[in-house]
């Protein structure tokens, strides 16, 4: 019987291997960072001249 | 599942009306990159132009030829081969109307193009008034807008053929998206054709005397944002439905794809305060409220930016891809209708930040009129865009004549991306450093007298020059892979990739087609945004202006 739920077990793992997404997270976070960092530069760039 | 009216090929006759549009597209390339590099040389102050010839006339050459025959020629090609190969072959009245647009488009960008040549209509691409133009190159402005409406008009009928031969039934994603477009076209070009119509061409016939700038300003930038969405969307149904093919994965989501096009039509137009955010006349509340809803777009942006990090990770992942960005190792970067687009979907996430610096209220005061906008304008437009255009033609020139595109100028193809990646590096980075800095755009070389913070700018002109003489080169490339793909390449089958969604991918609600209610809520927030401003404008209006001719 223990046989099969390790069976199942593995292949679920594998399973959500294939579908992880979290390149996908990770790449949109430095996406967001670069949005804020560029905005902030400016931002300070224009309290700097006010 | 394929609908029984999508061809795997598309139809030679419709091919031919498609490769008509990129012929006058290419041959704008040539020209308009030809002017594009002389204004770098200009402006680095090492070479002069030759009398009679102008910087302004050489500007506006380039803006013209780049900005709106390049783009609306490819785009309404490219969208007639997309329908054609997923909502079947037009049918001959379409395809009718298809060269009666395609004629009209062309007589038009040769009278307006002879006036600029003339040097009667350097007005730059903006044509702002008071600037003011020979008629014909209104009336010629006007007939390629006319044209695209009647290319447009034709696209939609194949889109409601398509509907009544298949009720109750999801359309074909790209058929969809080039729907939206055309939409988003035709509402955005009725403030353009309206200042052009009522306005610019009574003025400069002399009919009437004078102009309210204001009015027409703000009615061309009605027009305007919506135009660069215009540019876009074509480029993000590359990204959304054939990379996925092309890298051998799944579509991430068709309901994300469709609700980020929904979302771009229904932002993309109350919006164009953001372009007049020093504007005189413009009370600072509607100004807001319309820098409010343009960040509203950063939402079907960063939707798209998810959902393609998506397409590539689960492929990656599939091909047996581990660690965070091990994924981004499995994709094809050998071949270039993945690459090429693939670098102008980079250069979007920079742009993209711009465009928010660009957008915000008072930030905009830091790079209002400055070269910081060209150099936004030649990352969105000049790389995300055009990139992703150079990508598509790559396959689908081939594919419309029968060809196929060789190892050797997919070489050629790849050398031409990475070219004009490092020719933009130096050129708008510069252009950003510089505007930073207060350089301004649209302005020829000058040491204003001397002045010291002038001084400052002539180091990132030369590198400017050095940028753009390299994307010179770059489009040298691209004349020389469209040169061969239309008329030398060898004989075959070249596939027009059209990506599917996963199989375990829910069922595509239909209410992304109702029409009625996406036109409804698009009117709503355009009447919203629009109508107290523009009362406002009438009542209180500026003195009339005459026209200047400044050339």
């Amino acid at each position: 019987m223990a046989m099969p739920e390790l069976k199942t077990k593995t292949q679920t793992k594998v399973e959500d291997d294939h579908s992880s997404l979290k390149g996908t997270l990770a790449s949109v976070f430095v996406l967001g960072c670069i949005l804020i960092i560029t905005w902030v530069s400016v931002y300070f760039l224009y309290l700097d001249r006010l | 599942m394929r609908s029984t009216t999508e061809k795997m090929k598309v139809d030679p006759r419709d091919a031919k009306l498609s490769m008509a549009h990129f012929y006058v597209a290419f041959i704008a390339l040539a020209l308009g990159g030809l002017a594009g590099l002389l204004q770098v040389l200009v402006r680095s102050g090492n070479f002069q132009l030759p009398a009679p010839i102008t910087y302004y006339q050489v500007l506006t050459v380039h803006g013209v030829l780049l900005g709106l025959v390049l783009t609306t020629f490819f785009i309404i090609g490219f969208q007639f081969a997309a329908m054609s190969r997923t909502a079947g072959t037009l049918s001959n009245g379409a395809r009718k109307s298809g060269w009666l647009g395609f004629w009209l488009m062309t007589i038009g960008t040769a009278m307006a193009a002879a006036m600029v040549l003339l040097n009667k209509a350097s007005v730059l691409f903006t044509f702002y008034a008071p600037l003011q133009a020979h008629p014909i190159f209104y009336g010629g402005l006007t007939l390629v807008v006319v044209g695209s409406w009647i290319g447009g008009g034709a696209m939609l009928t194949s889109y409601v053929r398509w509907r009544k031969q298949n009720p109750g039934k999801v359309s074909p994603l790209l058929s969809f998206m080039v729907v939206v477009n055309m939409l988003l076209w035709l509402v955005a070009t009725i403030g353009v054709a309206a200042t052009v119509l009522l306005q610019m061409l009574p003025w400069s016939l002399g009919l009437v005397d004078t102009i309210d700038v204001l009015i027409s300003r703000t009615l061309f930038w009605y027009f305007g944002h919506p135009l660069v969405y215009f540019w876009l969307l074509p480029a993000y149904m590359c990204w959304y439905v054939i990379i996925p093919r092309i890298i051998g994965g799944k579509i991430f989501s068709d309901s994300l794809a469709r609700m980020s096009f929904i979302l771009f039509l229904l932002f993309s137009i109350p919006v164009g305060f953001h372009h007049q955010l020093t504007e005189p006349g413009i009370d600072p509340a509607w100004k807001f409220l319309q820098v409010a809803l343009t960040f509203l777009v950063v939402i079907p942006s960063l939707m798209t930016a998810f959902s393609l990090f998506g397409t590539f990770e689960m492929y990656g992942r599939q091909k047996g891809a581990k660690g965070l960005f091990g994924w981004l190792k499995m994709l094809p970067w050998g071949d270039a209708r993945f690459t090429v687009p693939f670098i102008g979907m980079v250069t979007f996430i920079p742009a993209g930040a711009g465009g928010m610096v660009n957008a915000s209220h008072q930030m905009n005061q830091v790079v209002h009129n400055t070269i910081w906008v060209t150099g936004h304008f030649h990352l969105t437009l000049a790389t995300a865009v055009i990139l992703t255009f150079f990508g598509i033609s790559y396959w689908l020139i081939p594919h419309l004549t029968g060809r196929v595109l060789t190892k050797k100028m997919n070489k050629l193809a790849l050398i031409q991306g990475c070219l004009w990646a490092i020719g933009m590096i130096f050129m708008s980075g510069a252009m950003h450093a510089a505007g930073l800095l207060g350089a301004p755009r649209r302005s020829s070389f000058s040491t204003y007298g001397g002045s010291a913070q002038a001084t400052e700018w002539i180091p990132y002109q030369i590198a400017q020059a050095v940028g753009g003489t390299i994307l010179f080169v770059a489009i040298i490339l691209v004349l020389i892979i469209f040169i061969n793909l239309a008329f030398f390449a060898p004989k075959g089958e070249q596939e027009f990739p059209v990506g599917e969604a996963a199989e375990t991918a829910e069922k595509t609600p239909l209410i992304f087609e109702n029409w009625k209610l996406w036109l409804g809520v698009t009117v709503v927030l355009i009447l919203f945004a629009y109508t107290i401003p523009l009362i406002d404008m009438i009542q209180n209006a500026p003195p009339g202006q005459k026209g200047f001719k400044l050339w």
